[in-house]
């Protein structure tokens, strides 16, 4: 009796485990069957016309949570109340599959690999973007010339050439996704704080010599940094912006030569760069640990009132100026021209015109003229309006045309806000929000230097997309969107902090050729020569 | 033979989730590997891909740095080996000689607690208390008048920051098997050492030792195997260009060079190697451990 007891319970044990993996392993393409088989769809997209209206159409999209807290922070964001308000308004049913921030490529890749792949795709610029890992040349998405001729005509006018470039296959003309725009590709800005420089009795700097002056007036008057600092000169490389000499991924230039390379074997621009950083070091003007100051350090020194010149995104101003002001009252912040160099000219390097872009699964063919649909409404003025300011009625009062909104201050107002404007709209002109930045002094400020400052500044060179074969081949010579290659940063880094001569920059530069640099250069040289998918 | 199976079917059936469980998540994914000698396409499938042979194991060997990345491996398995592996004994070993139970209890928790804590957290707090501006080690440095050190910035340095945070990290926790092994220890062969005269020291050295040895050469065969792994995120979170000379390790090699830049099968190839190496490695040790003490893992 005793021995059938124990027999029944180690089967139950084994079946009950058994069917616990089996079920684990059926959801994912239970998931991956529904969208195309859901009876909604084809329905939808066997009706005619006319009644197709009255059901919504039904489909799937992946969107990457972007750290935007009211998203990550949302139990459940398919049954928020703007996203039902916006299927409400679009007439559609979304199936909105999250993607973390941080794990974007991991996930991404897992969900190619695993062939989970949502109706529509949210990518993160072009056509070769390392997350797509190569879907649109494996015929994953359809082309959409025809649909976007047919249903598409707002987002035509209204999005530019440059980004419906990035998103053609040159060799076709077929067009593979829908690309949100950054009309001011001038993202960074040189941010000051102004009440320290008052103090100082100085002028807003403009040349790198007077920066330097402005950044030993601030260390007297016993700022912790004068110039902030971090890892890999991330957000810190305002004076290789000066010189010209990023070498970042989209930072490759013609030299005169006639080879085009990436812009930091310009020996002697980047000389200068490495030497002003070596005397900020030396003086103290920047701190003697910013190697390992990592971003989240780097915003609470900031928004501590510890740092007095800085360099990041412009349409932050609004969030971190207010942040700074309550933690130091007195505190007052102001976007600045970027210090200039020899050539009269400095900045940070350009964004890639494309910041989100949407592809669509060929297996949703039937119902791909709704979603360009859905699209092509993003950029109506009914969607401006709730994009901005939310749900009529609820969150702003409109009457006849006059718009009364106040734009929240507390945090869980402004995350709804971020959300609104920046997550859930979805094709726009992304750079800044016009209509919300219009109600505040920091959005007015921040809107002026957009218009006025940056468009006027930054650095841009030569971009390939897909990436050169050959940095693929050699990681340690590719530079990444916003960072130096790993050989050539680790030797800036050895100079600025005195273990290597400057002097020694040109052995680096032969290194780098040595270590499979001139096959990048020819390479390069080759495809700019042939405009093949090389972007200006 | 069926008989056998049904005479015993209550332990067969008790089996069979691990035997499962080494199946699916151990065995299959092994088969993973042929993608090493092909050029792995995603849509394409281990069945499309094409079949290039040695070309990236070929390509592994010729990289320039190879050589220096393989020896920090070396080094740091070597280190973690003489110093990680051993330091749980000694300290296994001293608690053992602690008298008050409370006491050796609370030290017992204490040193095993930061086990629990995550790589980026044991990082986080050693950058502090390593920085040249903040850190309470350069302040005690500089009771010396020796200038504060940038350690992370060191290259010098860098080897024996990955050590110690380990050795911090996991020190305590290592000393759990061998405490066990201890209790399990006659009380009879102290007492019958102490009639003949044996002191603690003594005792420790012709008995203790001698009972721990079993545990000891099967879980230094055991750590043998994985003389190549030392961890990905463990150095991971301590790199940055100033040290990488010296920090970098099949294992970040890998991320940067396979992962980060989507190569899988260059990745899968370095990989194999590592893991070719640690059989490598298991079945000399296993081998001459089973000639010296008589003790093999199989």
């Amino acid at each position: 009796m005793k021995k059938l007891f124990i027999l029944a319970t180690v089967l139950a044990i084994s079946v009950s485990m058994l069917s616990a993996c089996s079920k684990n392993n059926n959801e994912p393409s239970k998931a991956a069957n529904t969208p195309a088989n859901a009876p909604a769809n084809t329905e939808a997209a066997n009706k005619p016309e006319e009644t197709a209206a009255a059901v919504p159409t039904k489909f799937s999209i992946s969107m990457r949570t972007l750290n935007v807290p009211y998203v990550e922070q949302n139990p459940d964001i398919n049954s928020d109340k703007y996203v039902l308000e916006l299927e409400k308004m679009t007439n559609t049913d979304l199936d909105i599959r999250l993607i973390p921030h941080n794990e974007y490529q991991d996930k991404m890749i897992q969900m190619f690999a695993t062939n989970d792949i949502p109706d529509v795709v949210q990518g993160s610029g072009g056509i070769s973007g390392q997350e797509l890992a190569g879907a649109v040349q494996n015929g994953v998405f359809m082309p959409l010339n025809d649909l976007l001729q047919e249903h598409g005509q707002n987002l035509l006018k209204f999005l530019p050439k440059a980004a419906w470039d990035r998103l053609t296959d040159a060799k076709t003309g077929n067009i593979y996704g829908i690309p949100e725009v950054l009309s001011n590709p001038s993202r960074r800005a040189t941010w000051i704080r102004t009440d320290l420089l008052e103090k100082a009795g100085k002028q807003i700097p403009k040349t790198v010599e007077e920066t330097l002056d402005v950044l030993r007036a601030f260390k007297e008057l016993g700022v912790e940094h004068p110039y902030m600092g971090r890892k890999n000169f991330k957000y810190s490389d305002t004076f290789f912006g000066s010189y010209d000499v990023f070498g970042y991924l989209n930072q490759f230039k013609q030299f005169p030569d006639g080879n085009v390379k990436p812009s930091f074997f310009d020996e002697a621009g980047m000389k200068k760069a490495i030497g002003v950083y070596k005397t900020m070091f030396d003086e103290g003007l920047i701190s003697k640990e910013f190697a390992t100051i990592e971003s989240a350090d780097f915003k609470s020194i900031i928004t501590s009132g510890k740092a007095g010149m800085w360099s990041m995104n412009a349409n932050e101003l609004p969030i971190w100026g207010t942040q700074l002001m309550t933690n130091v009252p007195g505190a007052k912040v102001a976007l600045i021209p970027s210090p200039i160099g020899d050539d009269g000219k400095g900045g940070y390097a350009h964004y890639n015109p494309v910041t989100r872009s949407y592809f669509i699964n060929v297996n949703a063919k039937d119902k791909a003229a709704d979603i360009i649909k859905f699209f092509d409404w993003m950029v109506s003025e009914q969607a401006q309006n709730f994009f901005s300011y939310g749900i009529v009625g609820e969150d702003y009062k409109n009457d006849g045309g006059t718009i009364t909104y106040t734009p929240p201050t507390d945090e869980a107002g402004t995350n709804k806000q971020r959300y609104l404007n920046y997550w859930l709209w979805m094709v726009q002109d992304t750079t800044y929000n016009k209509r919300i930045a219009e109600l505040s002094e920091p959005g007015k400020q921040m809107v002026d230097a957009f218009d006025n400052l940056l468009t006027k500044e930054g650095r841009r060179g030569i971009e390939f997309d897909p990436r050169l074969d050959a940095l693929i081949k050699y990681p340690d010579l590719s530079p990444l969107s916003d960072q130096l290659p790993p050989l050539v940063l680790e030797h800036v880094l050895k100079m600025v902090y005195g273990k290597e001569p400057i002097d020694n920059y040109g052995k680096v530069l032969e290194e780098y050729l040595s270590k499979g640099g001139n096959e990048v250069i020819e390479e390069a040289t080759a495809r700019f020569n042939s405009k093949e998918n090389a972007f200006e | 033979m069926l008989g056998f199976i049904w005479k015993y079917r209550t332990l067969y059936l008790l089996s069979i989730p691990g035997i499962l469980y080494f199946l699916v998540f151990k065995y299959v994914p092994l088969l993973g590997s042929v993608i090493a000698f092909q050029n792995y396409n995603l849509f394409a499938g281990f069945s499309g891909s094409p079949w290039v042979g040695f070309e990236h194991f070929e390509r592994m060997f010729q990289h320039y740095d190879f050589l220096r990345i393989l020896k920090n491996t070396l080094v740091l398995g070597a280190l973690d080996i003489s110093l990680a592996f051993t330091a749980p004994i000694i300290l296994a070993l001293l608690l053992n000689e602690v008298r008050l139970v409370l006491y050796k209890k609370i030290v017992q928790t204490i040193v095993y607690a930061p086990h629990f804590l995550s790589w980026v957290i044991v990082s986080g707090i050693f950058a502090g208390m390593l920085s040249p501006t903040s850190g309470i080690v350069n302040a005690i440095v500089g009771w010396f008048g020796i200038d504060p050190i940038y350690f992370l910035g060191e290259n010098g340095y860098i080897r024996s920051i990955l050590v110690g945070s380990g050795l911090w990290r996991d020190v305590g926790w290592g000393t759990i098997i061998y405490l066990a092994a201890l209790t399990g220890i006659n009380p009879e062969l102290y007492e019958a050492s102490e009639i003949d005269g044996a002191g603690r020291w003594k005792q420790t050295l012709k008995i203790t030792l001698p009972s721990l040895l079993p545990v000891i050469t099967v879980l230094f065969l055991l750590k043998i195997g994985d003389f190549m792994d030392y961890g990905f995120e463990r150095v991971f979170v301590f790199q940055n260009p100033l040290n990488v000379t010296n920090s970098e390790i099949l294992d970040t090699y890998i991320y940067k060079a396979g992962l980060k830049q989507m190569q899988y099968s260059y990745a899968t190839a370095i990989g194999l190697f590592k893991s070719v190496v640690g059989l490598f490695l298991l079945v000399i040790a296993n081998s001459l451990s089973r000639k010296a003490t008589g003790e093999s893992l199989y």
